[in-house]
């Protein structure tokens, strides 16, 4: 089928060009360790040395384990963070190097030419998380359980974090600029989704807002079924929203596309750096 | 081939709007003051959008296997043609198909049947070989996959590129980067094949080379629409010209019946030893002074050549001399030519491909 060979094809043409910078490699290896070290000390000081602090923690937390709880919120963080970076970018790449006219005009599905480029930006962002993990094993001796559940999680949040690529992949082909929309919605998403405290501690408001942001429910979700170790049972509801914002994101996000590529086509934007 | 159409081109027009740049708030205050001085009573707003006819209203046809050339200076409207009918850029209004089918209404089809090669160099991945990049577009064209390798091989070597395959293009010069956009284009063998400006910023030898392998494309069968501002480009390589000026096709026929639609005319060349600027508008208000250009000679020496398509030399040649010298130009050299397609679009517009 012409769609899959087109989506493998930008998949790897964009795995090839990704090797011949290798600066990248060191960023991707390096980031995720660093990253979330310096919040575990912080946390660590706040605890205090009998950990006194740690116990106040566990109780609003609802874990003990705050250096796992404050790890995954930080990883799933930064995975957001590059992956709206990388796909929200796919097509703004394309303007600037200048091809996006070329792979235009030829006849292959353009949703799956996206989708490829996004698949090679997925998995470098999926080889960060990973390292993350490993490290965190190691270092910090986090126990983390792995189950069909907790991947299912991951997956979900995946196409809910991709659509919303989607929709910014969309909106820069016609506002040409991607800085400004993706720092507030990391922003947003640094305060509101409890990355490093509990979304119990923020006043009400921010609560209700934190509620319509689907990365609250993945970090919840993955910290509830990886840490506390719960099941399918516990966390339905949770589970069931995150699996709502992933189709409609990424509905959104398809809808979103066709309509603005036709409007760039309408006002001649395409070929525009 | 049979005498079928491979582009029909139906009144096609296409408007841009645009915003002009923001500006900073003292800056539109400065121009608020300029309008008031200029007591014109426009309205005061710096940011109205402005509307740009690129393309008005041009129609033609392009018949199987031909090499059909859009000829015309800078700002004409032959890139936004090539872009509206490779499907990246909606008609304003009009239609067109290529290869029978609507650009507008099934651009899917009309993308398979057709190569097109940019202008400019950077339609190609930089930090992929020559024989990656083909890999890549052969997927997106999905040309049969049992066959993608020979075709790319067979391309390489037709194109001479098979030296330099297995290096990334940034490595390659302006020409290798254009011969493998051609060789892009080749891939799906599209019945129809779009070049826009194929020989800019190649230097001479290149760009032959590259004429002849158009010529080849058009003797294996593939219908040709190219665009370019060189004349002579288009009357050694094209079978028909339309000339295009201001987004309107101002004529369109064969390189040899432009021409001697000017059988009658001569073609004038004065070589003087200044800018002739001030004197260029009289010339053209003599009797029988169908076109007058000017350019800097180009010849080492800062001489300026003034060129006069005039309908009887005999008559107009003294009148010529008499304005020229009275304006205090002096006049070097002189000398009568055929006309060519440069005079036929002098003669159309009054003015020069070059402007
Ligand atoms: N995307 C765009 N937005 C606004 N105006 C445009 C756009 N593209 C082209 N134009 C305008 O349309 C007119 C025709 O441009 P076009 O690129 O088609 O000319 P051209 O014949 O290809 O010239 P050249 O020889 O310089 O390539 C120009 O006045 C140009 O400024
Ligand atoms: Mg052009």
């Amino acid at each position: 089928m012409n769609n899959v060979r087109a989506f493998w094809a930008t998949a790897k043409r964009e795995l090839l060009i990704r090797c011949r910078y290798p600066d990248w490699f060191v960023a991707m290896l390096l980031w995720p360790i660093l990253m979330p070290t310096f919040t575990v000390f912080a946390t660590q000081a706040l605890a205090g040395p009998d950990n006194s602090g740690g116990e106040v923690f566990a109780e609003l937390a609802g874990t003990s384990d705050y250096i796992g709880f404050v790890f995954i919120g930080i990883v799933m963080w930064s995975w957001l963070n590059t992956v709206l970076w990388q796909v929200g970018a796919t097509l703004r790449t394309e303007q600037r190097r200048g091809t996006l006219e070329s792979n235009w005009v030829t006849p292959a599905s353009r949703l799956a030419i996206m989708f490829g480029s996004g698949l090679t930006n997925m998995i470098s962002s999926l080889i960060t998380v990973a390292v993350s993990l490993i490290f965190c094993k190691l270092m910090w001796h986090i126990d983390l359980t792995f189950s069909p559940l907790l991947g299912l999680v991951f997956l979900l949040s995946t196409a809910a974090i991709y659509g919303l690529g989607l929709i910014f992949a969309s909106l820069v082909l016609l506002v040409r600029e991607l800085n400004s929309a993706v720092n507030f919605v990391r922003g947003m998403f640094m305060v509101f989704c409890g990355i490093t405290y509990p979304i119990s501690v923020m006043p009400h408001w921010m609560q209700t807002v934190a509620k319509g942001l689907p990365l609250t429910y993945s970090i919840r979700l993955i910290r509830e079924i990886g840490l506390a170790g719960a099941g399918y049972r516990d966390v339905s509801d949770a589970f069931w929203i995150l699996f709502a914002f992933a189709v409609s994101l990424l509905a959104g996000g398809y809808m979103l596309f066709i309509l603005m590529d036709r409007i760039a086509a309408r006002k001649g934007i395409l070929g525009q750096y | 081939m049979s005498t079928v159409n491979s582009i029909e081109v139906e009144n096609l027009r296409r408007v841009f709007t645009r915003r002009t740049p923001r500006k900073l708030p003292w800056q539109r205050n400065r121009q608020v003051n300029g309008n008031e001085l200029c007591v014109t009573g426009s309205d005061k707003s710096g940011n109205q959008p402005k509307t740009t006819v690129a393309v008005d209203g041009i129609s033609f046809e392009i018949q199987s296997g031909e090499i059909f050339g859009l000829l015309g200076p800078n700002g004409a409207g032959k890139t936004t043609t090539i872009k509206m009918l490779c499907t990246l850029l909606e008609p304003t209004s009009g239609t067109a198909r290529v290869g029978g089918y609507d650009i507008v209404r099934e651009p899917a089809k009309v993308r398979g049947s057709m190569g097109t090669v940019f202008s400019g160099e950077r339609s190609l991945y930089w930090k992929l070989t020559g024989r990656e990049n083909l890999e890549y577009f052969a997927a997106l064209y999905d040309v049969e996959p049992s066959t993608t390798a020979s075709k790319i091989d067979s391309l390489l070597s037709k194109m001479d590129l098979e030296s330099k395959s297995n290096e990334p293009v940034e490595r390659y010069s302006t020409g290798m980067r254009q011969r493998l956009a051609v060789a892009r284009a080749l891939l799906a063998d599209p019945p129809v094949v779009l070049l826009d400006e194929p020989t800019a910023g190649l230097d001479p030898q290149s760009a032959r080379n590259l004429r002849d392998t158009v010529r080849s494309l058009r003797d294996e069968g593939h219908t040709i629409l190219l665009t370019t501002h060189y004349m002579a480009e288009a009357d050694e390589l094209c079978n028909r010209i339309a000339i295009i000026d201001h987004g309107r096709i101002i004529a369109l026929d064969t390189p040899a019946a432009l021409k001697a639609g000017l059988q009658e005319m001569h073609s004038l060349e004065v070589e003087v030893d200044r800018a002739p600027d001030g004197v260029l508008d009289e010339l053209r208000s003599l009797p029988l002074v169908r076109g007058v250009e000017s350019h800097a000679s180009n010849n080492g020496l800062e001489t300026w050549t003034i060129r006069v398509l005039t309908e009887d030399s005999r008559q107009t040649l003294d009148a010529l001399l008499d304005l020229l010298r009275a304006s205090g130009d002096r006049v070097l050299n002189m000398k009568a030519n055929e006309p060519t397609l440069e005079d036929v679009f002098i003669a159309l517009t009054g003015k020069s491909l070059r402007d």
